[in-house]
């Protein structure tokens, strides 16, 4: 039942997060992001790992990600992701649209006082 | 645009990409395994809880996939295959659909390659022929056509030209290093001509500056035709040594393959022209036209305006022999088809775009029509929100595919086609190059893009004119839905009935003046039943006028041998097409003129006129002994007669033609004959002529043989061609057929104006009769599904007791509404349109009633013919069966 205290993800925001992730932490494989972003969300977001993979290939063919294949800590192949330059640019106009966005949200949402309700 | 690319990349290396994925997500469950064991789980439990923490594997890969491109591309092959099935399934309407657009873009690309070819191509091998003009000068008379010393004077004082080569035509008699003669017409020109046009030979070579000077050994250049059949196709051929009226000529060079200039009509030889002092002054001293290459940027304007300037000053130099002559000049387009041949080419260009816009609206109502059943659907759609993005292309999916379905045969079609009209309008005056360029295959493309859009256009505009209200409405009652789409439906078949009507009544004008001078009277009886041709004699072999009198009368003796020969005779022309001589007459006691007017004076051996069927009037034919010059004699046509003694017996009066070393000898006129029509390309009136003894003037190298057969002449060329043959071999045969095949319309006889006339009176009819056909389709298709679309209000008024006649007029005034509103804007633009081809209308005016009242009839009947399918079907609705469905 807990589950569906979960927030479903909009459109765009899982970009937003494998954006900001690889921005904050270097290059990482699919595995680890979607460990991070389920650790950094403390568990809010409800996300199917397999999903981040979309996320990831749409981010790389706007070329705001780079992909290689290396070797993983623990000694696994895996593809490691990182963000370029043209995707720090993209990160710092989102995070900022989001900022103004949930602000608004937060004001139109919230209470206002002397409404008759 | 690089996401475009990335895209279409990931589309083609889509297994390579897929295994990528799998790849990468084996690695994230082995991590995630990996992790979960770490945290203390046992393998099995952290493998099944990694696959959890995944989520559904299908579903990424889906996700992948999708944000991979697959998207919008997919969606696209989606569409079309869905268009796919919807054509298939209405298989019938998308094979009309395609039949029309193939029909409609091969008539009209065939069109763009020839009106291209006839306009703008000129010569064949000639590079950059675009830029050639043709020089020629007329008197005050309008008499033509090319001083050489003005040539010189053209070449020496006008800068626009690159240059200007002077071409004539001689007759000369050959002799063959085998000992062989023949009478060849050879094209004289200008040393610089082969230089000017840019052509190089096939063998040897072609002329220099020194081929023309004064003094210059005769030089011969052969072309490829000549040289094959004459010449054996031997390239030891050059260097040899040929007589040309008994002087030796060097044959130099061959010319490559179809090389003809400026026109096929001579032999094939060219022999350069002595320098222009040699030559007199004034137009009679030569039939020359000039050929020039014009400057870049050079207009014709331009050109003639230089000419003339230098022409005035000729005047001025030289006073009375070149006093009011004026230059003209024309490009390659003006020289083969008349000065109009832009305007009328260009609008039988616009003809087939007409063509083609029809079979568009066609195709468009059918798809309107075809889809009618989907707009309840596409406007509750609307009404839910759905864009129309979807169903625009959805719609313009279906145009783009009929379109390449319909542009696939019309490649082929086209070289076909082209071919076709090559070998069908092949003449000897006019070397026309018809090949098929990538500019063909590059407009071909434009106008199937452009075909695509227009027959997509109406049913897009259709969609994006529905509302969500449309629904209710739809849902109300299906023939208030079908209002707005009737409405577009009805306007498209007014436009195709107005542009039909346009077609039919300048293809009407058009055909009427051909027919008028087709079918003038000539005056001959039974034309199919005499044989003709002109005979060529080597002047080498008959010198003198008594060995060609001889050899005729062998000829003539040898004919009348021939079965089915019922009479044979000579002249030196031939009715409606060959003038005889012309010369400048004079009738006794009638002077005062300075310049005496010109007749064609045609020589004739007796029963020339009993074999043509033309009567004696008055007087007597020739006979065997008006033969000597004791008596000179001739015979007038009633026209001479008329104008020349009005109101006086001809018989016993006296003319003699006056050449310009004096007057010759009286001639008594003998005989008055009926009128035959003469060599005048247009056959509109009866010219007045004059004939003489053949045996007192033989013509000098040439003879036309007149045979009249029992029965139909066709099939007896051959026979006389073997005898003329058994009596001298190198006795050449021209011009054979039958009267019937010389009186046919010929393009090379005809003045530059009208020579086209016959292209134009099949072509414009053909456009004029495809139209008719793709717009009585359209009407048959519209008002079907009109009476469709009434089936219940049909079945109601049967039940109620309507009459078969009501019935049938309830349809055919559903049809006739359309047709009604074409016809009345087709009139108003039909009248306009004609007016651009009076330059081609003989005997018929540009407003000419018949042929407007002759296109609304036929547009009339068609339209009432093509209501009979749906009025049949009308018919049949059954009441108890409409009603049972209520």
């Amino acid at each position: 039942m807990a589950r569906h205290d979960k927030l479903d993800l909009m459109q765009g925001t899982l970009d937003l997060m494998v954006l900001q992730t690889l921005a904050a932490m270097g290059p990482q494989h699919g595995y680890g992001l979607a460990r991070r972003i389920e650790q950094r969300s403390g568990g809010d977001v409800l996300l199917n790992q397999g999903t981040i993979y979309a996320s990831l290939v749409r981010l790389q063919q706007r070329g705001w990600i780079d992909a290689e294949w290396g070797t993983s800590e623990a000694n696994r192949r895996a593809k490691f992701y990182a963000i370029t330059k043209a995707g720090r640019t993209q990160l710092a106009e989102q995070k900022s649209y989001w900022t103004r966005l949930s602000a608004v949200m937060g004001r139109v949402l919230a209470p206002a006082g002397g409404d008759p309700t | 645009m690089k996401r475009i690319w990335s895209r279409l990349l990931a589309l083609r290396h889509r297994d390579a990409l897929d295994r990528d994925y799998d790849d990468e997500a084996a690695a994230h469950l082995e991590l995630a395994t990996d992790d979960y064991i770490r945290r203390g789980l046992p393998p099995d439990e952290a493998r099944r809880r990694a696959r959890l923490d995944f989520g559904s594997a299908d579903a990424a890969k889906v996700a992948h996939r999708e944000a991979r491109g697959l998207g919008w591309v997919e969606a696209l092959v989606f569409d079309v295959r869905l268009a796919w099935r919807g054509l298939r399934r209405d298989w019938r309407a998308a094979f009309a659909a395609v039949a029309m657009l193939t029909l409609g873009l091969t008539l009209h690309t065939v069109v763009f390659t020839v009106t291209g070819a006839m306009l703008w191509r000129g010569f064949p091998h000639v590079p950059r022929s675009h830029e050639l003009v043709f020089l020629q000068e007329h008197d005050r008379l309008g008499r033509c056509c090319l001083s050489y010393a003005d040539v010189a004077d053209w070449q020496a004082q006008a800068p626009s030209f690159q240059g200007i080569a002077p071409v004539g035509g001689t007759a000369m008699a050959f002799r063959d290093p085998t000992g062989r003669s023949m009478d060849l017409r050879v094209t004289t020109v200008g040393a610089n001509l082969f230089e000017l046009l840019g052509v190089p030979p096939a063998l040897g070579r072609t002329f220099t500056a020194d081929d023309g000077v004064a003094g210059a050994r005769p030089v011969v250049l052969l072309s490829d035709r000549i040289w094959r059949a004459r010449f054996g196709g031997r390239p030891e051929v050059v260097g040899s040594v040929v007589q040309a009226d008994g002087t030796p000529a060097e044959i130099i060079g061959v010319m490559p393959p179809g090389f003809e200039f400026p026109l096929a009509a001579d032999d094939g030889l060219w022999m350069p022209i002595g320098p222009a002092a040699s030559l007199p002054r004034g137009l009679s001293a030569g039939a020359f036209t000039a050929i020039a290459r014009l400057r870049d940027g050079v207009t014709l304007a331009r050109a003639r305006a230089e000419l003339e300037a230098v022409n005035r000053g000729l005047e001025l130099a030289h006073g009375d022999v070149n006093r009011g002559i004026v230059p003209s000049v024309v490009d390659h387009a003006q020289w083969t088809s008349g000065a109009d041949a832009r305007v009328i080419w260009g609008s039988l260009w616009a003809a087939s775009a007409v063509v083609l816009l029809i079979a568009c609206a066609n195709v468009a109502n059918l798809t309107v029509l075809r889809t009618f059943g989907r707009w309840h659907q596409f406007a509750t759609c609307l009404a839910l929100g759905a864009g129309r993005t979807r169903i625009v292309r959805q719609l313009a999916i279906d145009g783009v595919l009929l379109t390449m379905a319909a542009a696939i045969p019309v490649w082929p079609l086209t070289q076909w086609a082209v071919q076709e009209w090559a070998a069908r309008t092949a003449s000897r005056y006019q070397a026309i190059d018809y090949a098929i360029t990538a500019e063909t295959v590059a407009y071909l493309a434009g106008a199937a893009l452009v075909t695509a859009a227009l027959a997509s256009l109406a049913p897009i505009v259709r969609v994006l004119r529905l509302t969500p209200a449309d629904t209710l409405q739809a849902s109300a009652r299906a023939s208030t839905n079908g209002r707005g789409t009737r409405r577009l439906v009805t306007s498209l078949v007014a436009a195709q009935v107005a542009l039909t009507l346009v077609l039919l009544t300048a293809a009407g004008v058009l055909v009427r003046s051909f027919v008028n001078i087709t079918s003038a009277v000539t005056g001959v009886q039974a034309p199919e039943s005499v044989a003709v041709g002109l005979l060529r004699l080597p002047s080498e072999r008959y010198p003198t006028p008594e060995a060609r009198l001889t050899l005729l009368s062998r000829v003539e003796a040898a004919l009348a041998d021939v079965g089915g020969v019922a009479q044979v005779a000579f002249s030196n022309g031939l009715p409606v097409k060959f003038a005889g001589a012309s010369r400048a007459l004079e009738a006794e006691g009638r002077p005062g003129l300075d310049a005496h007017p010109t007749f064609s004076v045609t020589t004739t051996t007796p029963g020339y006129f009993a074999l043509l069927g033309v009567a004696v009037i008055t007087g007597r034919d020739f006979t065997a002994s008006d033969d000597g010059p004791s008596r000179q004699v001739a015979i007038v046509n009633e026209r001479f007669a008329a104008v020349q003694w009005p109101g006086e017996s001809a018989v016993g009066q006296r003319v003699r033609a006056v050449e310009r070393d004096g007057p010759g000898p009286w001639r008594v006129v003998v005989g008055v004959v009926a009128n035959v029509m003469g060599a005048d390309a247009l056959r509109q009136q009866f010219q007045p002529l004059v004939y003489v003894p053949l045996l007192q003037q033989p013509p000098p190298r040439s003879a036309f043989f007149l045979v009249r057969t029992h029965g139909p002449a066709d099939r007896l060329s051959r026979l006389v061609r073997t005898t003329v043959h058994d009596l001298d071999r190198d006795i050449a045969l021209d011009y054979e057929g039958t009267l019937a095949t010389t009186f046919a319309f010929d393009r090379d006889f005809m003045d530059a104006e009208h020579s086209e006339l016959g292209k134009y009176a099949k072509v414009a009819p053909a456009f004029a009769l495809v139209a008719l056909l793709l717009a009585a389709t359209g009407l048959v298709a519209v008002v079907g599904h009109a009476v469709a679309q009434r089936t219940r209000e049909i079945g109601v008024r049967v039940a109620i007791g309507a009459s078969a006649g009501s019935i049938r007029r309830l349809v055919v005034a559903d049809a006739l509404r359309p047709v009604a509103l074409g016809l009345t804007l087709g009139a108003l633009a039909a009248s306009a349109v004609t007016r651009l081809f009076t330059s081609q209308l003989v005997g018929v005016s540009p407003s000419d009633p018949l042929s407007m009242l002759g296109a609304t009839a036929l547009l009339l009947s068609t339209a009432l013919l093509a209501c009979r399918v749906p009025i049949r079907r009308a018919l049949q609705v059954d009441p108890a069966v409409v009603l049972r469905h209520e």
